[in-house]
Formats: structure tokens, C-alpha cells, sequence
């Protein structure tokens, strides 16, 4: 694919936003590639809400400088002037009309033909495999079935731009995991940009091409799932991409990607540095490290092998957890949590002794 | 702790309590229902005040059919509440979408319903001394229609409200994204979820007109009404009460059927909805 040589389907330039003194957004940027699913990932509050409905023209913005779809400013336009629908996370769908006639709404408003308008609702429903229930009533169906219908109902205008405000929130576990295969599916046989909302790590890892990661109105971290989950470039990124063990220290130099970085108790740990911003020598920063890349070993006074990180530890006895078993490590640089996959006879005599690898430690800017 | 009701309320146990309430329950309906068959008896017996029914005749409806004087006030009546129900359901539909959207939606629907309190000689007084002396006004049809606008606009805007207040305005958000415009938003979504309430209101608006006497007696100048000139006849002449005693009886016919609508509407309809 030339994506270097299309435009955008989406681009916002530095957008705030606020509600009263909440400040909503924060100076928030973001560029679409065409077909790409992009997931906006952030708890309640990090403002991810309000940049769908920026977008999507339900809200109009404070102050934006651009925001553009499909290379089109839509500044000031209502949302019905805009190529883009969401599915809202309570479905929004219309009680007073059946299955068939929800689906067609957007047609009809575009002055399509009632009849050809129902062939393509009915064309729309048997991409979420739901032709049987067309003529159904809305109070008929399922929690799924009603996500499925507010789906088919928001692509079969053929929008440049789908937004997805938490549509799997609702549903039951199994139905939700069912539901993210289905999701990108759909996105890739309609070849259609999805921008989805949730607040679900799980979903925007597994179902994006990439997660933009929100906190408090701004974006934390934005980047293909991969370089999240394992690279994060702060504290809260670290956190919420689950990292158990957080350690802080001072950076004293860097080289080839890694950072030198000394504990207050002045053991140094070598770490590869997150994110794309480049660690400075002397700035304060972050460690993470997560439970299973951790190891004991028994060490009883020699050196720890080179090239990995060490610190002498006290070992809890190990918790069972059905899949993996999990203990806790005094440190000097505080409690460590580590778990182990791999069964329970890899219990080490007298360990006394914490390593990780340089490659398994993340820093970033405290 | 621990202590026992008192046991020696035995009255609370009667066991007649169900039964007594059935009496009176069926007295009640009685009470309502057969003066109004015995009406309807008596506006087809041939001596309707010597308070036998028969013979039976249809002579008073005869009667009723060549005096030609009812047609008018009938005819003023009708086109009255007609009138209040359209803008009954006009107006309340208008504000009662804005009214749950305002800044302080409960102290604007106190104001607005409080007319319901209002007694109708008040109100009626009221709007005689600012229409007839203050503004130096002619009264008439248009003097009854503004009484009965303010008399009947509560009742409308009440009902309305119940469903407004209920109404999911994510809705209209998702009829705007779907590329609906305010019109559309109104007539494909909002008018077809609202309906209920605006029949109501426009049903309730002409029944509650056609039925006002009160305030017309203050706001109509010469202009009769069919209550004003029911109460008129009965009032002064005996020998026209067997023509009004026919005319009462085709009113309920008419009126009972369209407040059985109303309450078919607004309560089957809704709870279904």
C-alpha cells in the first residue's frame, strides 16, 4: 500500500476543549491513515469521548487549528455535514422503526430511494449476519444483535471515517471477545477507517493497528500496539499497560538506545529507553519491569552475570495461581513482584538474588 | 428489642375490610354511571320530568332536530375546542421539548402549570378586567379561546412533558450523525416517539374547552357556547328541558368516546412503547 502518498483521512491539530474549568483537552493532535483502525484508549475522563465527538461534530471545539476529513476542513460544520458516523456505546437506535428501517436512515436522509435504500440496509445486515431479524423491532433484539445493527446501520452510508465510542462496554465477556474478531473483520472487507473508543487495554491491543493512549485531556503515548505494550514512554503508559514493577533513579548516561540509570540506593540498571524521545544524562527517570521477565537466582555473594540487572533481593514463598505462581522480592530498591509460567519446580535454593534483562527494562523521563 | 407488635388491634383484622371496599367501590360506579344512563333513558321517555320513563319517543330528538337555535353555540363550541386542541398540541409540543433542556426545567413548569391551581372564576374575572377595561376590548370568540388557551394549556403541556422528560436525546444526536437535518430529526424521530402525548394534549385540549362554562360566562360578551346556552335554556324556560336533555346525551356520546381514546393512548399505548 502507498501511504506515504495519500492524504489523511483524518487529521486534528492541536484541539482544546473544556467543560466549565474541566479542562477536557489539552492541545491534542492526531493523524488517520486511510483504513487504519485506530484505537484511543484512556480511563474515564481522559477527555477520549470528547475527541469522538469533536470529530464527529457533536461537539464543536474551543480552539482547533485544523480538523480535517478526508482532507476537507469540517471546522464549524454540523454532524450531518460530515463523512463520518459513530456507534454510540448505548446504540441510539431509533425504537419506533424496525431493524430494516434503522439501517436505512442514513440513506433515507441522503435522499436515497426507499426501495434501493432497503436492499442495501438488508446488504448491511448480512455483513453482521442479521438479514433473518430485518423486520424485527428494535425491543426484539439482544444486546449483540442491537450493537450489530447500530454498526450496519452506521457503515452502510459508506462514511470515509467510522467512529466507535466503547460499543463492546455493554455486552457480556464472551459476546465482547466474539465481538473484537467480528469488529476487524468488518473494518478490513470494508476496507474502512474505524476510530474506536474504549478504556479496555485488552481491546485496543488486540483489535488496533494503533492505540493512542490519553490521560487527562492530552495524548500520553501513541503507536502501533506492539511498541505500547512494550515499550511505554511514561509512568502512567507503563501503568496502564500493566508494567508490575515501577522503580525510579537518575539517568548517568546513554548509549545505543539504553540508558545507565543509578537507584537512590546506587545500584545501576541498564534499560532500554521507551518511547521516541531520547533520555538526557542527569534528568530523573522511570523503570519498568514486568512480573515475569523477572528471575531468582542464587547468587551467595559472587556477581551477577554480565549484562543483566541484579539487585539482591529476599524472596517471599511463592503464591499459587493456577496458570503461574507469583512471590513478592524485597529489595533495596523496594518490593518486587515476579511471576512464573513455567510450573513450579523452578523453585531456586537459597535465592537471593533478582536479574532481568537489559531488554526487559523499560525507562523513560520520570 | 425484640418486642412484639400490639396484638390487640383486632379491628385491623376484620375480615370485611375487602368486602366493604368492593361496596364502595361499586357504589361509586353506581353513582357516576347510572345518572347518566337514566339521562339517556329519559332524553328518549315521552314526560322526561314526571320521572317516569315511559312511553318511550323519540319526540324530543325531533325537536331537537327542527329548533335550530342550539346550532350556533354548538357549532361555536365545536370550532372553539377544536381551535384549543391544535394549539394545545402545537404549544406544548414547542415547549415541551425546550422545557427539559432549560437551565432550571422545575421552576418554569411550576409557572407554566400553575393555572391548573387557578380557580376559574379568578382567572376568568381576571382576564374580563384586563380585556374590558384595561385594554378596552370587545368580547367574544376571541376572549373565550384565550380563557380556554390558558385553562386547557396545562393539562396539554403536563401530558406532553411525560414524555419529553423521558425522551433519549441520544437519539437526536444519533439522527443529526446519521446525516439528518433538524427537520428530519423532528419529523423521522422526535414526532413519531412524541405522538402519544401530542394527541393527548390536543384531545385534552378539546374536551376541556367544550366542556368550560366558567370562564366563558366572564369572556364571552354575547357569544354563546353550547354549555353557556344549555345553561341558559335550563335556567329560564321549563318547557326546553326534554330538547337539552337530548342534546346532553348526544354530547356524551360523543365526548365519552374520545376520552376513552385518550386514556387507550396514554396509558395502552405508552406502557408499550
Amino acid at each position: 500500500m502507498n501511504t506515504a502518498a495519500q492524504a489523511p483521512i483524518l487529521e486534528i491539530q492541536d484541539a482544546v476543549h473544556s467543560y466549565g474549568s474541566v479542562l477536557a483537552l489539552d492541545h491534542v493532535s492526531l493523524r488517520v491513515e486511510p483504513g487504519e483502525f485506530v484505537s484511543i484508549l484512556g480511563e474515564s475522563g481522559s477527555g477520549k469521548t470528547t475527541l469522538l465527538r469533536l470529530i464527529s461534530g457533536l461537539e464543536q471545539a474551543q480552539s482547533i487549528t485544523r480538523l480535517a476529513i478526508g482532507g476537507q476542513s469540517v471546522i464549524g460544520k454540523p454532524p450531518a455535514q460530515r463523512n463520518c458516523t459513530t456507534v454510540f456505546q448505548s446504540y441510539a437506535l431509533f425504537p419506533h422503526m424496525s431493524v430494516e428501517e434503522n439501517v436505512a436512515y442514513g440513506l433515507k436522509v441522503r435522499g436515497v430511494a426507499r426501495a434501493e435504500a432497503l436492499r442495501q440496509a438488508r446488504e448491511a445486515l448480512a455483513v453482521v449476519r442479521l438479514e433473518a431479524k430485518a423486520q424485527r423491532s428494535i425491543g426484539q433484539l439482544s444486546g449483540g444483535e442491537k450493537q450489530r445493527v447500530a454498526l450496519a446501520r452506521a457503515f452502510v452510508i459508506r462514511p470515509a471515517l467510522l467512529l466507535l465510542d466503547e460499543p463492546l462496554a455493554a455486552l457480556d465477556e464472551k459476546l465482547r471477545i466474539d465481538m473484537q474478531s467480528e469488529l476487524v473483520e468488518i473494518q478490513r472487507s470494508l476496507g474502512m477507517t474505524f476510530i474506536f473508543i474504549t478504556h479496555s487495554k485488552e481491546e485496543a491491543l488486540t483489535m488496533s493497528d494503533r492505540v493512542v493512549l490519553m490521560r487527562r485531556g492530552r495524548v500520553e503515548q501513541i503507536g502501533p500496539p506492539v511498541a505500547l505494550f512494550d515499550s511505554p514512554s511514561s509512568l502512567f503508559a507503563a501503568e496502564f499497560m500493566g508494567f508490575e514493577n515501577l522503580l525510579g533513579g537518575r539517568v548517568l548516561d546513554t548509549r545505543d538506545g539504553t540508558a545507565l540509570i543509578e537507584l537512590a540506593n546506587g545500584t545501576r540498571i541498564r534499560s532500554r529507553v521507551g518511547g521516541d524521545q531520547p533520555l538526557q544524562a542527569g534528568v530523573d527517570a522511570g523503570i519498568a519491569v514486568r512480573a515475569e521477565h523477572l528471575r531468582l537466582i542464587s547468587a551467595a555473594g559472587t556477581n551477577a552475570p554480565a549484562g543483566v540487572n541484579a539487585l539482591p533481593c529476599e524472596p517471599s514463598p511463592a503464591a499459587y495461581r493456577g496458570k503461574y505462581t507469583e512471590r513478592w522480592a524485597d529489595t533495596p530498591a523496594g518490593r518486587l513482584k515476579l511471576r512464573n509460567w513455567e510450573g513450579k519446580n523452578v523453585d531456586v535454593p537459597s535465592a537471593d538474588t533478582v536479574i532481568w534483562e537489559v531488554e526487559d527494562s523499560i525507562a523513560f523521563p520520570a | 428489642m425484640n418486642q412484639h407488635p400490639r396484638v390487640h388491634q383486632r379491628w385491623s383484622y376484620w375480615k370485611g375490610w375487602p368486602l366493604l371496599g368492593k361496596g364502595i367501590g361499586a357504589l361509586m360506579l353506581l353513582l357516576i354511571y347510572f345518572p347518566l344512563l337514566w339521562l339517556a333513558l329519559m332524553s328518549i321517555s315521552e314526560r322526561p320530568l314526571s320521572g317516569i320513563p315511559l312511553p318511550l319517543s323519540l319526540a324530543h330528538y325531533t325537536a331537537l332536530w327542527q329548533d335550530t337555535r342550539w346550532i350556533g353555540p354548538f357549532g361555536a363550541s365545536l370550532a372553539m375546542a377544536l381551535l384549543i386542541g391544535v394549539l394545545c398540541a402545537v404549544c406544548a409540543t414547542y415547549v415541551g421539548r425546550a422545557l427539559p433542556l432549560t437551565r432550571r426545567p422545575g421552576r418554569l413548569m411550576l409557572l407554566l402549570v400553575l393555572p391548573l391551581f387557578i380557580p376559574g372564576m379568578s382567572m376568568g374575572a381576571a382576564l374580563f378586567i384586563l380585556t374590558r377595561t384595561v385594554l378596552g376590548l370587545k368580547l367574544g370568540f376571541w376572549s373565550i379561546a384565550v380563557g380556554h388557551f390558558i385553562w386547557a394549556f396545562p393539562f396539554a403541556l403536563l401530558i406532553i412533558m411525560v414524555l419529553t422528560t423521558r425522551f433519549d436525546h441520544r437519539l437526536i444526536e444519533a439522527g443529526a450523525d446519521l446525516g439528518a437535518s433538524k427537520w428530519q430529526i423532528f419529523r423521522d424521530i422526535e414526532l413519531p416517539l412524541l405522538r402519544p402525548g401530542i394527541v393527548g394534549a390536543a384531545l385534552f385540549g378539546f374536551l376541556l374547552s367544550f366542556n368550560e362554562m366558567l370562564r366563558t360566562l366572564f369572556l364571552r360578551g354575547t357569544t354563546e357556547t353550547m354549555p353557556v346556552w344549555n345553561w341558559i335554556m335550563a335556567s329560564s324556560q321549563q318547557s326546553q328541558v326534554p330538547i337539552i336533555f337530548a342534546l346532553t346525551t348526544l354530547v356524551l356520546l360523543v365526548t365519552l368516546p374520545l376520552f376513552l381514546g385518550l386514556f387507550w393512548i396514554l396509558f395502552v399505548r405508552l406502557e408499550r412503547q
